[in-house]
């Protein structure tokens, strides 16, 4: 299936990309999703600790098994106001 | 309760944004907070700030968070309006009101809100130097 995975500030400078897509296979969880990006997108690696991730408009942890058409987000601490 | 949350490329202007939404005359307690962008930040001159804003993903953690706050307080409502695009010193980039029977519930909550919003809600800044 074809999880497509957007990056927000300055994670889109970055991967100099607003999003890329991958093909995984059913039942495969955010955590190991994530393993797959970072592996294409080496620059977020030093980031990866602090990265914030959801799926849809939630927030998601690594176990959370992904959905065909699930869009994943990947960003940076927050900082409104 | 009554609840609003705007995101905005347009400037902020406080009395405008309080004269257009009507308090409830069982309201005691009309607390609201006005965030402005400093001319500082780390030693540097700031231009602006640039936000950023994933909005779909704001308007359902703002429910998250407006659901706790529901829960936790007596509140009447909660009122947001948040700016996206640049924003120079001096220059508000959130308004936050929150009304309630009485002060101490309202005083509360408007503090939680603010941090949780800085928190979970997915907006960034962008500093521009000076």
């Amino acid at each position: 299936m074809t999880i497509t995975v957007h990056f927000w500030s300055y994670f889109r400078d970055l991967t100099g990309i607003k999003s890329d897509q991958f093909e995984v296979p059913p039942g495969t969880h955010v955590g190991a999703f994530l393993d797959l990006v970072y592996g294409r997108h080496s620059a977020l690696v030093p980031l990866r600790g602090s990265a914030l991730v959801a799926v849809g408009v939630e927030y998601a942890d690594s176990n959370q098994v992904l959905e065909p058409g699930s869009e994943v987000s990947l960003f940076p601490p927050v900082q409104g106001g | 309760m009554n609840r609003s949350v705007v995101l905005t490329a347009d400037p902020l202007d406080e009395a405008s944004l309080a004269a257009s939404r009507p308090v409830s005359a069982t309201a005691g307690a009309v607390v609201s907070f006005l965030g402005c962008v400093r001319s500082m930040e780390s030693g540097r001159t700031l231009a602006a700030i640039e936000y950023e804003a994933f909005p779909e993903m704001v308007h359902r953690q703002f429910q998250v968070i407006l659901d706790q706050a529901e829960a936790r307080w007596p509140l009447e409502s909660v009122e947001v309006v948040h700016r996206t695009g640049r924003v120079e010193p001096g220059r508000p980039s959130v308004w936050i009101r929150v009304t309630s029977p009485h002060r101490a519930e309202a005083l509360a909550a408007l503090g939680w809100i603010l941090d949780e919003m800085k928190r979970i809600v997915p907006i960034w800044k962008r500093p521009v130097w000076g």
